[in-house]
């Protein structure tokens, strides 16, 4: 429980992050730091005790594996993540080509 | 040497002698995606990070002269086109869309289970060549003149 505690604690430090820094760049990695904080927890819904990675191989005996779901839908939420990184990065660079400026508070109203 | 682009000789020296094992370990992973961890986006994320040590060391001017764009563009939609040819034929084939219609082979060795190897190869290269190609239009993009192409 103390686990699943941290994680949210660590999607807050995200959260923090995203609401009170000016910098463009600091916001997008706040936003990464809650989509990692988000992976981790469900890794850990997934995650046994004293359990296996889920993959078999030869000569190996079939032992207690941990839950293969949360780990495959982490593997498409990291790729949706690069996805969206990469959408918001682009968007900083065209801010930054209409204001020349990353500051939140200088990008005020539309221009030209 | 200062008026060369790009990093100092040794970075390029290092990076001309390990260029082609990281894309040997890229191509690896992506072959062995079905029998051990890793995969097709895991080996072509290996792969697009082969290629930007080289836009890192040499810089874009060497990169966008050794490499050939328009053939990487039309090698990303042409494997995602052949992903999507190999589902339709499963489809002909077998029952569903993406259904297994090659033989499975032997459990464990290189050639088995069917086409997910072979899937895993279209997805290896889409991957890398995505990822290589977003960050070289973020490289890429001009803040003064806006994007080139």
């Amino acid at each position: 429980m103390i686990l699943y505690a941290l994680c949210f604690a660590l999607f807050l430090v995200g959260l923090y992050g995203m609401i009170t820094k000016r910098d463009l760049v600091k916001i997008i990695l706040a936003s990464g730091v809650m989509g990692y904080a988000v992976n981790l927890m469900f890794v850990l819904i997934g995650y046994r005790q004293q359990a296996a990675y889920p993959i078999l191989e030869p000569g190996k005996p079939v032992p207690a594996m941990v839950d293969p779901l949360p780990q495959a839908l982490v593997l498409t939420s990291i790729v949706i993540e690069l996805g969206v990184t990469s959408l918001l990065v682009a968007l900083a660079i065209r801010l930054f080509q209409k204001y020349k400026t990353f500051d939140i508070t200088q990008i005020r109203r539309l221009r030209g | 040497m200062d008026k060369q682009p790009g990093l100092t000789i040794i970075v390029k020296t290092v990076t001309r002698l390990i260029i082609w094992m990281i894309f040997l370990y890229g191509a690896y992973i992506i072959f062995h995606g079905h029998l051990s961890p890793g995969g097709g986006f895991g080996g072509g994320v290996i792969l697009a990070l082969g290629l930007l040590s080289v836009l890192l060391a040499y810089g874009r001017d060497f990169t966008l002269r050794w490499l050939n764009l328009k053939f990487l563009k039309s090698l990303e939609a042409s494997s995602i086109t052949l992903f999507l040819a190999a589902g339709l034929m499963g489809m002909v084939l077998g029952e569903v869309f993406l259904s297994n219609f090659l033989a499975k082979g032997t459990l464990f060795s290189l050639w088995s289970s069917g086409f997910l190897p072979i899937l895993n190869i279209f997805i290896g290269v889409k991957v890398g060549m995505s990822l290589f190609l977003v960050v070289l239009a973020l490289a890429e993009f001009d803040v003064e003149k806006g994007a080139e192409e």
